[in-house]
């Protein structure tokens, strides 16, 4: 980089920035947040965020991670793109029928060179989750499996235009505890974005600044977010150690979107 | 009072000018001087701003004798700590 770090006069030091000048470039809007410098996008490029489920209400948030400077994106989804899933923020028309993660892999890939966009390989360990499973079991069990790993993760119950997610950073009340228990919510608006832009945010930020975000359940109602702590459910293994499975996240029914 | 650190950003327009400066500060403990060379114009106007606005102390501004029309040299006194805690939400 021209003439940066450049020591000038007596008692100047050579400051060594670590980010090369693309990086900076691409991520320069993001590097001015306040809070989030230098060493936050450098965790970013190193991680590897695996996201269960590659449906419509997720495709936003898998494009937020990809630009936000994710290193590595693991997309675990067996399923072709739906119609329903045709929103317009990674899969069109043309990619119906496609399985899923070819088709995210090819439209994540066009958004950005710094980002590997590959099928989860079996086995392979993430250092973040996001769960957008298509029913409750589903993510009941990704998520179990992020907690008793020390995974942080953020799981997604997307409901019309809103819904909830759940954020859980290792050692925080897990989804069973803080999940959404008055139902199943609404099929997701096609296009609506917001919920999974929130989701994609808090997953950013739990690897980015993994000691700023708390356990918290955000709940989207007609575009207004509700911010607050979760809570352990008295008795649940969540509470004891990382590897103890939680009893709550027995068999499930009902779906979560 | 001695700079720790000085950064030539002349060759940068908004919005990296105050990107890399920030960066560079962020190698600083809080209290350490960090000079910046900027090119005249909105670098000259806008990194002072943005460094004093997220906390940080302003302690020069001067033409850079050896630079272009308009070139300034800053010092910037890292503040204790940023403005804002991340964390997203609120």
């Amino acid at each position: 980089m021209a003439g940066e770090g450049r020591g000038v006069g007596p008692g100047a030091g050579r400051i060594a920035l670590t980010l090369a000048d693309d990086r900076i470039a691409r991520f320069s809007r993001q590097l001015l947040l306040p809070g989030f410098g230098e060493a936050a996008q450098e965790r970013l490029a190193a991680a590897r965020v695996r996201a269960v489920g590659a449906g419509g209400a997720v495709s936003a948030a898998l494009a937020y991670l990809v630009q936000a400077g994710v290193g590595r994106l693991w997309i675990d989804d067996a399923e072709p793109v739906a119609p329903a899933d045709a929103t317009g923020w990674i899969y069109g028309q043309a990619d119906v029928g496609t399985p899923r993660v070819d088709a995210a892999r090819d439209a994540l890939r066009a958004l950005s060179r710094f980002c590997d966009v590959e099928a989860y390989p079996a086995g392979g360990v993430p250092t973040a989750t996001l769960v957008a499973a298509p029913s409750l079991a589903q993510a009941l069990h990704a998520a179990e499996a992020a907690r008793r790993a020390g995974v942080p993760h953020v799981v997604l119950e997307p409901d019309a235009d809103g819904g909830a997610i759940v954020t859980v950073p290792p050692g925080a009340p897990c989804y069973a505890c803080a999940r959404s228990t008055t139902g199943a919510g609404r099929p997701p608006l096609p296009g609506a974005a917001a919920l999974a832009a929130l989701a994609a945010s808090e997953l950013v930020h739990l690897v980015a600044t993994p000691d700023a975000v708390p356990g918290r359940r955000v709940d989207l109602v007609r575009g207004v977010a509700t911010v607050r702590p979760t809570s352990r459910l008295a008795g649940c293994a969540c509470g004891a150690a990382p590897g103890a499975q939680s009893p709550a996240t027995g068999p499930a029914s009902g779906s979560a979107n | 009072m001695t700079p720790r650190a000085t950064v030539d950003l002349r060759a940068y327009a908004c919005p990296l000018t105050f990107v890399k400066t920030r960066i560079a500060l962020e190698r600083l403990a809080a209290g350490e001087v960090l000079e910046v060379w900027l090119a005249g114009g909105e670098p000259a106007e806008s990194v002072p701003r943005s460094a004093a606005d997220e906390g940080h102390r302003v302690l020069r501004v001067e033409a850079l004798a050896a630079g272009g029309a308009g070139d300034v040299r800053v010092w910037l006194e890292k503040g204790a700590a940023s403005v804002r805690a991340p964390g997203g939400l609120p």
